[in-house]
C-alpha cells in the first residue's frame, strides 16, 4: 500500500499496540484478558505492520528462523516454569507451595509465576498467528 | 533427586513427548539428532511406565493420585495412575517405540525432505503425549483437550504425504472428527451443567444421587458421548473417514493412528462410561445393550467390506472397523471377564495392526505397487516381513499362542455368561471372515509366482522394530502373565458399584 | 403448556444453544461448498460455547475479580468461561488447519465443492 497517512499513522500506534498487548499478557490474573488474548494482540500488530508496509518488510521484522524460535521456546518456558515447583519440591506448576511470594491480592505479582508463564504462552500465540498469517498470504 | 524423579513420574511421561515435539522444529535441519531424540524419550517413557506399572501391581489397586499444582480434587486438577491408566500407557509405550524406529528406517522415503521428517515427528511425539495423557487424566475437560490434541496430530500425520488425495482424506477426517469433538464437549457440558464438578470421581458421585432430577440431561449426555466418541473411533455407521484417511497415510502413521489413536478414543469413551455415569446407570439407560447390537453390526459388515477391498492399506483399514465392533462389544457386556478381553483384545490388537500396517508398508515399498496381487511370491524375496504378517494375522484370527487369542477368549466367555447366543456365534463368524480376509495376502505371497523386480527386505530399523512387534505378540499370547492381571484388576475397578 | 412456555422464556440461552447447533450440522452435513462445511463447523462450536458460558452464569451476578473496593456478595461461575477459551483456541487451530488444506484442494482440483472434487476421483497427481 501507498498510503502516506496510514503509514505514518501505524509507525506512531503499531509499537503502543504491542505494548498494550504485552501490558494484557502480564495483567492476565488481575484483569480480564490474559495470554492467548494478550498474544494475538501483539501478533496482530506485526500483522497490520506487514500488510501496511508490505510482506516483504515485515518478513524482515520478523525473520522465519526467529519465529520457529520464539514458537518453540515459548512452549518450552512453560515446562521450565513448571519445572520450578519440581525443584522446589512441590508438584509441577506449583505456584505458592513452591515458595513463590504471591504479595496483596490485586498487585501485579500477586500471581506468582502465573505472568512468567503467561509470557511464554504469549509469545507463543502470537508467533503463531504472524506465522498463519505469512503462511496463508505466501499460500497464494 | 531420585525420589523427585519417581514422585513426579506421571507427569513427566506425559509432558517429556509434549515439550520434546515443541523444541523439534528449531533442529529441523539435523535428522540424525531428531531422530535419537524422539528414540530416547520413547525409550525413557518404556522404562517410566514400566516402573508405574509394577508399582500399582504391588500396591493391590491403590491408585497413584497426582495433584497438579497441589491443588486437591474438586478445584484442582488429578492425574490417576490406576490399573486402567497403567494398562493403556503400557500399550502405547510398546507400540510406539518400534514404529518411530520403523519411521527412522523409511521416513525420508514416504515423505521427503528434513522439514517434513522433523514436522512428522513433532505430530508423532504430540500424538503419543496426548494418548498418554488420555490414559492417565481424571479430568472430563482434559478429555476433551487431549482428545481434540490427538485429533489434530492425527489429521497432520494422515497429510504428512504431499498428494492431493491425502488432502482429500485429510478434509473429510477433519471435518467429520470436529463434528464428533463437539458433540464430545457437548456431553461433558451436560454433565458440567447437571453435576457441577470435572473432576471423574465427584462427577460420578453427583450423578449417582441427582440423576433422577434431570433423567432426560443425563439421557442427552449419554447419546452426545456415545455418538461423539463413535465417530472418533470409527464405529460402524460412522466409519466413512476411517479407509481413506488410514489408507493414505505413510505407513508408520497409518500404524500408529490405527494402532493407537483409535484406541485411546476407545479408553477415554470406556472412562466416562464406566468412572462418570458407572454401570448402573448404563443398565438403567440400557445403553450397553446399543453398544452390544452396534458392535455386532461392525463386526459383520467391517469384515464383509474388507473382503471386497483390493488394496492391501484399505483392507487393513476396514479390518480395524471390524474390530473396533469387537471392542465395542465387549464394553456393553457388564461382566468382568468380557471387560478383561475386551482391554486385552484392545492391547493386542493395538501391537498387531501396527505390525500388520508396518509390514504391508515395507512390502508395497519394496514392490512399488498397492493391490494384494501385485505381491505375488513376495515371501521368498522378503521373508521377515512375510513372516511378522503372517504372525500378526494369525494373531488377529485369534489362533492359540498369539495375543489375539487370550482377549478371544475371555471374550467369548463373558458373552457366554450373558446369556445369549447371538454374541458368540458373531464373534466365531467374525473371526471366520477375518482368516477369509487375510489367509489369501499370505497364500499369494507365499506361493503366487516370484516377482521379477528385485526386492528384499527392509533396512536395519525396520526389521528390529518388525521383530520386536513380532515377539511382543507371541510372547503376549504365551506368557500374557502380568499384563493379563493388569487387564483383570481394572475391569474389575471399573465394574465396582459406586 | 404454560408450564413448558414458561421453561422456554427462562432457559433461553438453552434453546438459542440448540437452535444454532442444528443449524451448523445441516450446514455441516448438506453443503458440499468446504467453505461452508468449515463454517457449519464453527457455527457448532459456538453453540456449545454458548451453552457452556450460559451454564456458568448467574442471574443478578457481578463480575468475578475480587477488589477490595466493592464486595458483592454473588459472583458468576468463571470456570466455563475459562474453558470456553480453551476451546475457541481449540476451534481456531482447527480452523487455520481446515482453510490451509482448502487452499491445498483448491490448487489441485481446480474446486471447492467436496461432490466434485470426489467425482473427479484419483486421477489427479500432486
Amino acid at each position: 500500500m501507498k498510503d502516506f497517512i496510514l503509514k505514518r499513522m501505524a509507525s506512531i500506534i503499531l509499537p503502543f499496540i504491542c505494548i498494550y498487548g504485552f501490558y494484557v499478557i502480564f495483567h492476565g490474573h488481575v484483569s480480564p484478558g490474559g495470554s492467548f488474548a494478550g498474544g494475538i494482540i501483539v501478533g496482530l500488530s506485526f500483522i497490520a505492520f506487514s500488510t501496511i508496509y508490505g510482506i516483504e518488510k515485515g518478513r524482515k521484522k520478523l525473520p522465519e528462523k526467529v519465529l520457529v524460535w520464539t514458537e518453540s521456546y515459548g512452549t518450552l518456558w512453560y515446562g521450565i516454569m513448571g519445572m520450578v515447583g519440581i525443584v522446589k519440591g512441590a508438584p509441577f506448576l506449583a505456584n505458592k507451595l513452591a515458595g513463590v511470594d504471591l504479595g496483596i491480592p490485586g498487585a501485579l505479582n500477586s500471581g506468582g509465576l502465573i505472568s512468567f508463564i503467561g509470557f511464554g504462552v504469549g509469545i507463543r500465540v502470537a508467533s503463531t498467528m504472524v506465522t498463519l498469517f505469512f503462511t496463508m498470504m505466501e499460500e497464494e | 533427586m531420585i525420589s523427585a524423579i519417581t514422585t513426579n513420574l506421571p507427569v513427566f511421561i506425559i509432558i517429556a513427548p509434549l515439550f520434546v515435539a515443541f523444541v523439534l522444529p528449531t533442529w529441523a535441519q539435523r535428522k540424525r539428532l531428531v531422530e535419537n531424540l524422539v528414540i530416547s524419550v520413547e525409550i525413557l517413557m518404556l522404562l517410566g511406565t514400566c516402573y508405574l506399572a509394577s508399582i500399582v501391581l504391588l500396591q493391590k489397586g491403590i491408585p497413584i493420585i497426582y495433584q497438579m499444582g497441589g491443588w486437591s480434587a474438586p478445584w484442582g486438577i488429578e492425574l490417576k495412575v490406576g490399573s486402567l491408566g497403567t494398562f493403556f500407557l503400557l500399550t502405547v509405550a510398546i507400540v510406539s517405540l518400534p514404529v518411530a524406529l520403523f519411521a527412522r528406517g523409511n521416513l525420508t522415503h514416504e515423505v521427503g525432505g528434513k522439514e517434513r521428517v522433523a514436522r512428522f515427528y513433532v505430530l508423532y511425539l504430540l500424538l503419543i503425549g496426548a494418548l498418554g495423557g488420555m490414559a492417565l487424566t481424571n479430568d472430563l475437560f482434559n478429555v476433551y483437550v487431549l482428545v481434540e490434541v490427538a485429533t489434530l496430530s492425527c489429521c497432520g500425520l494422515v497429510s504428512a504425504r504431499n498428494h492431493p488425495r491425502a488432502a482429500k482424506a485429510t478434509f473429510t477426517y477433519l471435518i467429520l472428527a470436529t463434528l464428533g469433538s463437539c458433540l464430545v464437549m457437548g456431553g461433558i457440558g451436560f454433565i458440567y451443567i447437571v453435576t457441577g464438578h470435572l473432576n471423574m470421581g465427584f462427577a460420578s458421585q453427583e450423578l449417582g444421587r441427582i440423576w433422577q432430577n434431570n433423567p432426560r440431561v443425563v439421557w442427552m449426555a449419554f447419546s452426545f458421548m456415545l455418538v461423539g466418541f463413535g465417530v472418533k473411533s470409527a464405529l460402524f455407521p460412522l466409519h466413512v473417514w476411517l479407509p481413506d484417511a488410514h489408507s493414505v497415510a505413510p505407513s508408520p502413521a497409518s500404524a500408529i493412528l490405527s494402532g493407537l489413536a483409535v484406541k485411546g478414543y476407545l479408553i477415554c469413551l470406556l472412562k466416562v462410561l464406566y468412572n462418570v455415569f458407572g454401570f448402573y446407570l448404563m443398565r438403567v439407560y440400557s445403553v450397553h445393550k446399543i453398544m452390544v447390537l452396534v458392535g455386532m453390526v461392525a463386526i459383520i459388515s467391517g469384515s464383509i467390506s474388507a473382503l471386497t477391498q483390493e488394496d492391501l492399506k484399505r483392507r487393513l483399514a476396514f479390518s480395524t472397523v471390524a474390530q473396533v465392533g469387537y471392542i465395542f462389544l465387549g464394553f456393553g457386556l457388564l461382566n468382568t471377564k468380557g471387560l478383561t478381553g475386551t482391554l486385552f483384545y484392545l492391547a493386542s490388537h493395538a501391537v498387531i495392526k501396527s505390525t500388520l500396517f508396518l509390514s504391508a508398508g515395507a512390502m508395497l515399498n519394496a514392490t512399488g505397487k498397492k493391490n494384494i496381487k501385485d505381491l505375488s511370491g513376495i515371501g521368498r524375496k522378503m521373508p521377515i516381513t512375510t513372516a511378522a504378517f503372517t504372525i500378526s494375522s494369525l494373531g488377529l484370527i485369534g489362533i492359540p499362542l498369539f495375543s489375539g487369542f487370550v482377549g478371544k477368549w475371555q471374550l467369548l466367555m463373558g458373552s457366554m455368561e450373558t446369556g445369549s447366543i447371538l454374541p458368540v456365534s458373531v464373534i466365531i463368524s467374525g473371526s471366520v471372515l477375518c482368516a477369509a480376509y487375510l489367509f489369501p495376502v499370505i497364500r499369494i505371497a507365499y506361493f503366487g509366482t516370484a516377482p521379477e523386480k528385485d526386492c528384499k527386505d527392509p533396512n536395519l530399523p525396520q526389521k528390529l522394530a518388525l521383530i520386536f512387534l513380532s515377539a511382543a505378540i507371541v510372547f503376549l499370547g504365551v506368557i500374557p502373565g502380568s499384563f493379563l492381571e493388569l487387564a483383570n484388576r481394572a475391569a474389575a475397578e471399573l465394574l465396582v458399584l459406586r | 403448556m404454560s408450564e413448558l412456555i414458561k421453561k422456554i422464556i427462562m432457559n433461553y440461552p438453552y434453546f438459542a444453544a440448540f437452535i444454532i447447533f442444528v443449524i451448523g450440522a445441516l450446514t455441516v452435513l448438506t453443503r458440499s461448498n468446504l467453505f461452508k462445511k468449515l463454517i457449519g463447523i464453527n457455527i457448532m462450536e459456538s453453540a456449545i460455547f454458548l451453552m457452556f458460558v450460559a451454564a456458568g452464569n448467574i442471574r443478578g451476578g457481578a463480575v468475578p475479580i475480587l477488589s477490595g473496593k466493592n464486595p458483592h456478595t454473588l459472583y458468576i461461575n468463571p470456570l466455563p468461561s475459562a474453558l470456553m477459551l480453551t476451546g475457541i483456541v481449540v476451534s481456531v487451530s482447527v480452523t487455520a488447519f481446515a482453510l490451509a488444506l482448502i487452499l491445498r484442494l483448491y490448487r489441485s482440483y481446480g474446486t471447492t465443492d467436496l461432490r466434485r472434487i470426489y467425482e473427479m476421483g484419483n486421477e489427479v497427481s500432486e
